[in-house]
C-alpha cells in the first residue's frame, strides 16, 4: 500500500515492525522485576494475546506517522525516502543505546508462545494457523485501502502529487493516512514475528531488513496486492530463510547468509532495469459499459474528437 | 446575466503603475459577465531578490473568460501558480466568491471551486482516461471511513452513475474510445484534454488555464475553443494565460496584460493590440 499504491518510500518500515514487536514483548512479559535482572524493560503487563496484538497495531500506528511527520511535510518524495532511512538508522541506535527501554542492544528475549501451553509442536502450528488467518484478515482489510475510491485516488498522488492538490486532495493527509494503515500492519507484522521466535534485538531491525521488503515488492509488482503477497513468499522464504539450508563453507563462515543479501541485490537491479512492473503488474480496472453508453460512444466517435488527434 | 456593465478595478493602479483601462469590455461573451468571482488585489510575489509579480490586481467576472498575457517572464503564470495556491503570496489579498483566500493551499481552494491545469499537461500516468476523471469527484463516500469499512455496498451505487457521468463528458470531448487507456499512453493535447476534463468533473466554478493551446494542432485548437465557450456558456469563468492572441481574441471578453511582473492594461483584445505599452511589451520585451 505504501510504496506500489501511495508511492511513499518508506525506507523506515521495519522501525514500524519493530515498534509492534517491542509493545507486543513488553505488554505479554511479565514485570521486568520478577525475572531477577536478566533483562529491562518498560511496563511488564502480562496482557493477553489478543490485547497485545491489538497494542502492538495502535503502537505500529502512532510509530508510522510520527516518521511520517519528519519527512513528509515539504520533501519530494526520494528526500523523503532518505530522511527515513536516516530516521531508521537513529531508532536503532536509540533503542540500542537505552538499556532501560528494551534492554539495549541484547535486546528482549522469554517472549512465550501463546499457544505453547497445548504442547510445543502443536503449539507452534497452532500459531502459524493463526498467522495464516492474520495474513487472510490483512489481506481483506487492505483490498478496502487499495481499492475503490481511495486505492484510486492513493494511485493519483503516487503519479503526480501536484495534480492530486490540485483536485482538492491533501497530499499531507492522505501520505499520513497510509504511513498510520502501514505502520498498524507493520505493529502487527512485528507481534506476531515476536510472538513465534521469542525475542527481539536491534540487530533483527536494522535497515537492511527494509531493502528486503522492497525487493518483495519490486519482484511481485508494485500496486498489485497479489504479485506482492507472492514476491513476500519467494524473497522471504525461499530466498533470505532458503540460503540457511546451504552447506556453510568452513573457510568462510557466514558465507551462505551473504549469499541471500548478494541475491537480492541483484535480483532488485535486474528487476528494476529489466521489468520495473514486477512479475504481477498493477491490474487495470475494467468498468461495466452499458449497451446504452456504447452506443454513444460509438456515436460520438463518429465525430469530431481529440481523440483522433495525431501527433497531437 | 446579461450585465454588459464592465467591471471596475479592485484597487488603483499601483504606485508609479502604467495600468489604463481601455473601453468598455464589448468583446466575446461580455453578455455573460456578473459580479467578480476572482478578485486579485496588489499581488506580488518575491523569488528571494526576484519580484516576479509587483502589485498587480485584476478581477475574474463571474460566467466569463478573462485572459492574461503578455511576453515571456512577464509574470503570468506566477500569477496562476499563486492565485491558485500552488505558490503562497509575498504580499496582496485574493477573494474567490467574496471569501478571503489569500495563501491558501491548492488543495483547499480547489474544493471550493478554484481548479487549475498546468502548463505541461500534468495527468495520472498509472490511471486510465476514466479513472482520471473519476478521481477527481469531490466527496465521494469511498473516501469516507464508512465507505472503506463498507466498500462497494456504500460506494457501488455511487461510483456507477459517475462512470456515466465521465463517459457522458468523455464523449463531449470526443475521447470516449480512450476510456480505458491509460493516460500515460495518450498525446499531448489529449492529455490536455484529459486536465480539463478532470477539472469539470469537480463541477468548478472558475478554471484557471495555464496556456491550453500550446502544442496543439490548428484543428484541436478550433475544437478546444468551442468547448471552451460551451462551458463559459453553461456559466463557468475561466482563467486561462496564453501565448496565442488570435485564440485570447475569440475567447476573451476582457485581457489583462501584463510584463515585468506588473499589469500594464486592461480591456478587449482589440483594444490592447492599439495601446502603445502592450506592443513595446511584445516588440521590445
Amino acid at each position: 500500500m505504501e510504496f506500489g499504491v501511495a508511492g511513499v518510500a518508506n525506507l523506515a518500515f521495519i522501525v514500524v515492525i519493530a515498534a509492534g514487536a517491542y509493545t507486543y514483548a513488553v505488554l505479554t512479559l511479565g514485570p521486568a522485576t520478577g525475572n531477577g535482572g536478566f533483562q529491562q524493560y518498560i511496563v511488564g503487563l502480562h496482557l493477553p494475546f489478543a490485547v497485545a496484538v491489538l497494542a502492538a497495531a495502535a503502537a505500529g500506528a502512532v510509530v508510522g506517522v510520527l516518521i511520517g511527520v519528519t519527512g513528509l511535510k515539504r520533501l519530494r518524495q526520494d528526500y523523503q525516502g532518505m530522511v527515513m532511512l536516516v530516521v531508521s538508522l537513529m531508532a536503532a541506535t536509540v533503542v540500542g543505546a537505552d538499556a532501560g527501554l528494551f534492554n539495549g542492544q541484547a535486546g528482549l528475549s522469554l517472549v512465550s508462545n501463546p499457544f505453547s501451553g497445548s504442547g510445543s509442536a502443536s503449539g507452534d502450528w497452532t500459531y502459524v494457523g493463526v498467522v495464516a488467518l492474520s495474513c487472510v484478515l490483512g489481506f481483506l482489510v487492505l483490498r478496502r485501502f487499495t481499492g475503490g475510491p481511495l486505492g484510486r485516488t492513493l494511485r493519483a498522488m503516487r503519479d503526480d502529487e501536484h495534480a492530486a492538490a490540485a483536485i482538492g486532495r491533501s497530499v499531507v493527509n492522505l501520505r499520513l493516512l497510509t504511513q498510520a494503515v502501514g505502520g498498524a500492519f507493520g505493529g502487527v507484522s512485528g507481534a506476531l514475528l515476536v510472538g513465534f521466535i521469542g525475542g527481539w534485538s536491534p540487530s533483527a531491525w536494522a535497515y537492511p531488513e527494509t531493502l528486503a521488503l522492497l525487493t518483495a515488492i519490486i519482484v511481485g509488482g508494485m500496486g498489485n496486492n497479489v504479485g506482492v503477497s507472492i514476491g513476500t513468499f519467494v524473497i522471504y522464504l525461499l530466498l533470505l530463510q532458503g540460503v540457511q539450508f546451504l552447506p556453510q563453507i568452513a573457510s568462510h563462515p557466514g558465507l551462505t547468509e551473504a549469499f541471500g543479501w548478494i541475491i537480492l541485490g541483484v535480483t532488485t537491479v535486474a528487476f528494476v532495469w529489466l521489468r520495473p512492473q514486477g512479475v504481477f503488474p498493477e491490474r487495470r480496472p475494467r468498468f461495466r459499459h452499458h449497451p446504452e453508453d456504447q452506443e454513444l460512444d460509438a456515436g460520438a466517435a463518429a465525430g469530431t474528437g481529440l481523440s483522433d488527434s495525431v501527433g497531437a | 446575466m446579461a450585465d454588459a456593465t464592465p467591471v471596475p478595478p479592485l484597487a488603483p493602479p499601483p504606485a508609479g503603475g502604467v495600468v489604463e483601462r481601455a473601453g468598455p469590455a464589448a468583446g466575446h461573451g461580455s453578455r455573460h459577465q456578473g459580479p467578480p468571482l476572482l478578485e486579485v488585489e496588489q499581488l506580488v510575489k518575491h523569488y528571494g531578490g526576484v519580484r516576479a509579480v509587483d502589485g498587480v490586481s485584476f478581477a475574474v467576472p463571474a460566467g466569463s473568460i478573462t485572459g492574461l498575457i503578455g511576453p515571456n517572464g512577464a509574470g503570468k503564470s506566477t500569477v496562476l501558480a499563486v492565485v491558485s495556491g500552488f505558490a503562497p503570496p509575498t504580499g496582496g489579498r485574493i477573494r474567490f466568491a467574496g471569501r478571503a483566500v489569500t495563501g491558501l493551499p491548492m488543495h483547499r481552494l480547489a474544493r471550493q471551486g478554484m481548479v487549475r491545469t498546468f502548463q505541461l499537461a500534468r495527468v495520472f500516468g498509472g490511471l486510465t482516461t476514466l479513472e482520471n476523471l473519476l478521481v477527481a469527484v469531490p466527496g465521494q463516500r469511498g473516501l469516507s471511513p464508512l465507505g472503506v469499512v463498507g466498500g462497494r455496498w456504500i460506494w457501488g451505487g455511487e461510483e456507477r452513475r459517475l462512470v456515466k457521468e465521465a463517459r457522458r463528458v468523455l464523449r463531449r470531448f470526443g475521447m470516449a474510445s480512450k476510456a480505458d487507456d491509460y493516460a500515460r499512453t495518450l498525446s499531448g493535447g489529449q492529455k490536455r484534454a484529459v486536465e480539463i476534463m478532470r477539472c469539470l468533473m469537480m463541477r468548478p466554478r472558475l478554471l484557471l488555464l495555464d496556456e491550453p493551446m500550446a502544442g496543439l494542432s490548428p484543428r484541436l485548437v478550433t475544437e478546444l475553443e468551442r468547448i471552451l465557450l460551451e462551458l463559459r456558456d453553461e456559466g463557468l469563468a475561466l482563467l486561462i494565460v496564453e501565448h496565442e492572441l488570435e485564440t485570447v481574441d475569440r475567447l476573451c471578453s476582457t485581457v489583462v496584460a501584463m510584463a515585468h511582473g506588473r499589469v500594464i492594461a486592461e480591456g478587449t483584445m482589440a483594444d490592447l493590440r492599439t495601446r502603445r505599452e502592450v506592443q513595446d511589451a511584445y516588440v521590445v520585451g
